[in-house]
């Protein structure tokens, strides 16, 4: 038989999901968005600051969502899960990477400097 | 109401009022009676002939990949004639509108097309041809193939495949809906900032493109976790991974790319739905948006999207020169190498498509190189195919025909791509008709592919094989057509012709673009010609029945199956020994051994859920273009609900007894009797090292004579 009769509840990352864990990922990326948005509109810091204050929450609301809710891990029995983490790594460097650098290359030669950024 | 749209809008109908409605356009509004027309006819010759019923059950609710590849076929050809349409009507309006003595008709002051209306022909074409047809013909094919090739009875996920079918449909629609509803984006098929904010298109135009996109990158993206996971969990007892036959490999390849890189484009887009709907300033110049990031983040998705289209074109070339060389494929470790080679670097170059940004030197030398890099893997192709068919015994079938004009255009397209590689030469000839002139040649190659592919796996799926002589006037034709556009058009780069014309003012080049215009008439000729091999073939087809092995000289697992091929693919599942295992089958004589004992088999069932979420999405995006907020609202309440409700219930699926199975296979085996002149065998010869040609059934031990069915006939 090409596809299983066995349990699909018995998966393990079907196993792994709880509603605990689904109700964690979800609420701290909530808090995480909500302080985020009022530091903006509230203009806590002065602009590059608050540039990296929000990429640090942002960072933080990725990890949670990846530990919680998509449950990758590098545990054994999520083999399949580590392998699209070790795909995902380098991508999410290139890309993130090379948009900083050719906008920062960009804003050199086109845009005068943002207020803070010396 | 989140930002203040022009014109009026009401909570019932949104923005949809009956201006709207083009039906003064001297050109639509005869469309659209047309279209009304024909389909009264075809709706109604369905009910005259009572096939609403087997509509719905054999292929509306179902579930079976070939089916589903067959509609995302039917779906991208059709596309495919819609696109041509619009690049006639591009070609035309240039040819006509050149130099200020030309005339104008309909309200345009040169030419046809007004330019609002011409800007709108041209996005639509270039979304449509590379969204909506290139991308469904592909996946249409992936879908029936690669199942076939890796020995399995459907997709991993047979309900999400009809999911990502229904979807795409509903893209269709909506791009559809928007010629006589409305208006479409004049944005061109990529889209700039600011252009397409709300400021500067008004109009639902941009709308509809951008719900359009966002529903095929959710179908796509949904098809392409199905095949990844089909080749991952699916393949059969033997089929290792350098067994897998090189067009799963390319699908393998390609679909990682869309995996990783359509959720870009998702992002992107609804970016600037953000900005259209809730007056954020993502890609506006003031407030802290930027035009660039929208381009940055398109590419980003834009380039790895293209290599996603030619590979599994490159997949289907892999097939077809060593069916028709009759040798196996050179290089097949190579070739897999090459196909993830560039897979991975079609995510380092995007920035070529903005070289004149003006990110300055270290940046464009970087992406230039990287850009490069991408001809290396490409050029081992090229060579891996060469070698395929140096001192092979080549029949130059239609297919084979085919698959060798995509060998030459490819070279054309690839070359010239890597000039426009070079910065230097790509300030001169960006955005100029240079650009379109190297992607169509690229494009070309898949269109190439695909059409050698029908030809090639047609009798696979329908057991019988398509007119050869109507196949090659098509092909000749074809040829002509596409040399006549697009040489000149390249010529015309070179000279300074800019893309997207409504006018041309330059009255030097009108031989040129005359001839692009002869061109676009040879096209029609092989429009023409490709009805008739329709026709034709199903006129002649039980003349041109075909055995398992259509060719006589096919070599992946997908031959080894009855064609056409029967619903649940194989009766039992197969036993691989080797890479080519069909080829190997036939140098050891148990081509033809067939299963000596069949068990139970278990099948999922059909759905209708498929295609009322499909339904459902294409209302949400109707919904959401027009601001109707309470259907946008209810639709995507019934999508969810419906979806939960589906995976309440779950599908137990459906067993096929073995009995059952025995009196299809056998009347499948009668039909091929009386193609071939004999039965195929049950059991089969020995075989070196205790082969196995089912899984569990061991092959007849040594100097047994070929059973010739005895107790099944
Ligand atoms: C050898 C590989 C290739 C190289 C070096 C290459 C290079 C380039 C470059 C540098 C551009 C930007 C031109 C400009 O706008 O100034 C470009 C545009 C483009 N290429 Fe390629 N390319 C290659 C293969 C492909 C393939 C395989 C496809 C698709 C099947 C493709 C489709 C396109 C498209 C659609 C555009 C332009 C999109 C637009 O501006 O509307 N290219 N290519
Ligand atoms: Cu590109």
């Amino acid at each position: 038989m090409s596809h299983g009769h066995d349990n699909p509840i018995l998966h393990p990352e079907v196993q792994m999901s709880s509603t605990r864990g689904y109700f964690t990922g979800f609420l701290i990326s909530l808090v995480l968005m909500a302080a985020a948005t009022a530091m903006v509109s509230s203009h806590a810091f002065p602009p590059f600051g608050l540039l990296m204050v929000i990429t640090i929450c942002a960072a933080i609301a990725i990890i949670a969502q990846i530990y919680f809710l998509l449950h990758i891990d590098v545990s054994e029995h999520n083999i399949w899960n580590t392998v699209s983490l070790v795909l995902f790594i380098p991508l999410f460097i290139f890309t993130i990477g090379l948009t900083w650098w050719m906008f920062s290359q960009l804003y050199l030669r086109t845009m005068p400097m943002m207020p803070g950024m010396h | 109401m989140l930002v203040q749209v022009p014109g009026g809008w009401n909570p019932l109908l949104g923005r949809l009022a009956i201006d709207q409605i083009p039906y003064t356009n001297p050109i639509l509004a005869p469309l659209f009676v047309a279209v009304v027309i024909g389909a009264v006819i075809i709706l109604g010759l369905i009910t005259y002939y009572h096939k609403w019923g087997y509509l719905w059950k054999e292929w509306l609710t179902t579930v079976d990949h070939k089916k589903l590849g067959v509609m995302y076929i039917i779906l991208g050809l059709v596309m495919l004639f819609r696109g041509f349409i619009d690049g006639l009507m591009i070609r035309t309006q240039q040819v006509w509108a050149n130099g200020p003595q030309s005339s104008g008709v309909f309200g345009a002051v040169h030419g046809y097309l007004t330019p609002f209306h011409f800007g709108q022909v041209y996005s639509a074409h270039g979304l449509i041809m590379i969204l909506l047809a290139a991308t469904p013909l592909l996946v249409g094919f992936m879908n029936i193939i690669v199942p076939l090739q890796v020995g399995a009875r459907d997709m991993a996920y047979p309900y999400l495949n009809a999911l990502g079918l229904w979807i795409t449909a509903a893209a269709v629609a909506l791009i559809m809906i928007s010629l006589f509803v409305g208006d479409f984006a004049h944005n061109g098929w990529f889209g700039y900032a600011p252009i397409f904010e709300l400021q500067y298109s008004p109009g639902v135009g941009v709308d509809y493109w951008i719900w359009t996109l966002e529903l095929t990158a959710l179908g796509t993206t949904l098809g392409g976790i199905n095949l990844i996971a089909t080749i991952v969990k699916m393949r059969a007892p033997g089929m290792t991974w350098f067994r897998l036959p090189i067009f799963t490999w390319a699908s393998l390849s390609a679909n990682i790319i869309a995996l990783t890189s359509f959720p870009a484009l998702q992002v992107a887009l609804f970016l600037v739905a953000c900005d259209r709907y809730l007056g954020s300033h993502f890609f506006t110049a003031g407030f802290g948006g930027n035009l660039m990031l929208y381009t940055n983040l398109f590419w980003i998705w834009g380039h790895p999207e293209v290599y996603f289209v030619i590979l599994p074109a490159f997949g289907m070339m892999s097939e077809i020169f060593p069916a028709f060389s009759e040798k196996p494929l050179f290089g097949y470790i190579t070739m897999v190498a090459a196909s993830f080679a560039i897979a991975g670097v079609s995510w380092l170059v995007w920035l070529h498509h903005f070289f004149t940004m003006g990110a300055g030197p270290d940046v464009n030398s970087f992406f230039s190189v990287a850009t490069m890099l991408v001809g290396i893997p490409t050029g081992v192709k090229v060579f891996n195919w060469a070698f395929t068919m140096y001192r092979g015994r080549i029949t130059y079938t239609a297919a084979m025909l085919w698959a060798i004009g995509a060998l030459f255009l490819l070279l054309v397209g690839g070359l010239t791509g890597m000039m426009l590689a070079i910065p230097a030469i790509n300030y001169m000839v960006h955005n100029s008709v240079f650009v379109i002139a190297h992607f169509h040649s690229m494009l070309l190659v898949i269109v190439y592919a695909i059409f050698g592919s029908v030809l090639f796996w047609f009798p696979k799926v329908f057991g019988f094989k398509l007119d050869e002589f109507w196949a090659k006037t098509m092909f000749w034709l074809f040829s002509a057509g596409s040399v006549l556009v697009f040489v000149p058009m390249y010529m015309l780069g070179f000279m300074g012709q800019t893309r997207r014309l409504d006018y041309v003012f330059n009255t030097a080049w009108h031989p040129y673009l005359v001839t692009e215009e002869i061109g676009i008439a040879v096209y029609c000729l092989s429009v023409a010609a490709f009805f008739v091999l329709l026709y034709v073939s199903i006129r002649d087809r039980v003349k041109n029945r075909v055995g398992q092995d259509a060719w006589g000289t096919s070599r992946s697992l997908e031959w080894l199956t009855h064609s056409p091929v029967p619903f649940y693919n194989f009766a039992v599942t197969p036993h691989v020994n080797a890479r080519d295992e069909l080829a190997w089958r036939r140098h050891n004589g148990i081509n033809e051994a067939q299963p000596t004992q069949y068990v139970d088999i278990h099948m999922p069932n059909n759905t209708g859920v498929a295609i009322y979420i499909g339904a459902l999405t294409f209302v949400l995006g109707f919904a959401l273009t027009w601001r109707m907020w309470w259907l946008c609202l209810l639709s995507l309440v019934a999508i969810i609900a419906l979806m939960i409700v589906r995976s309440w219930r779950g599908d137990p699926g459906y067993i096929i007894t073995a009995a059952e199975l025995e009196k299809m296979e056998r009347e499948a085996m009668q039909r091929q009797q009386q193609v071939e002149g004999h039965l195929p065998h049950h059991g089969g010869q020995a075989v070196p090292g205790g082969a196995m040609a089912y899984e569990g059934q061991k092959v007849s031990p040594l100097g047994t004579p070929p059973s010739s069915g005895g107790d099944h006939h």
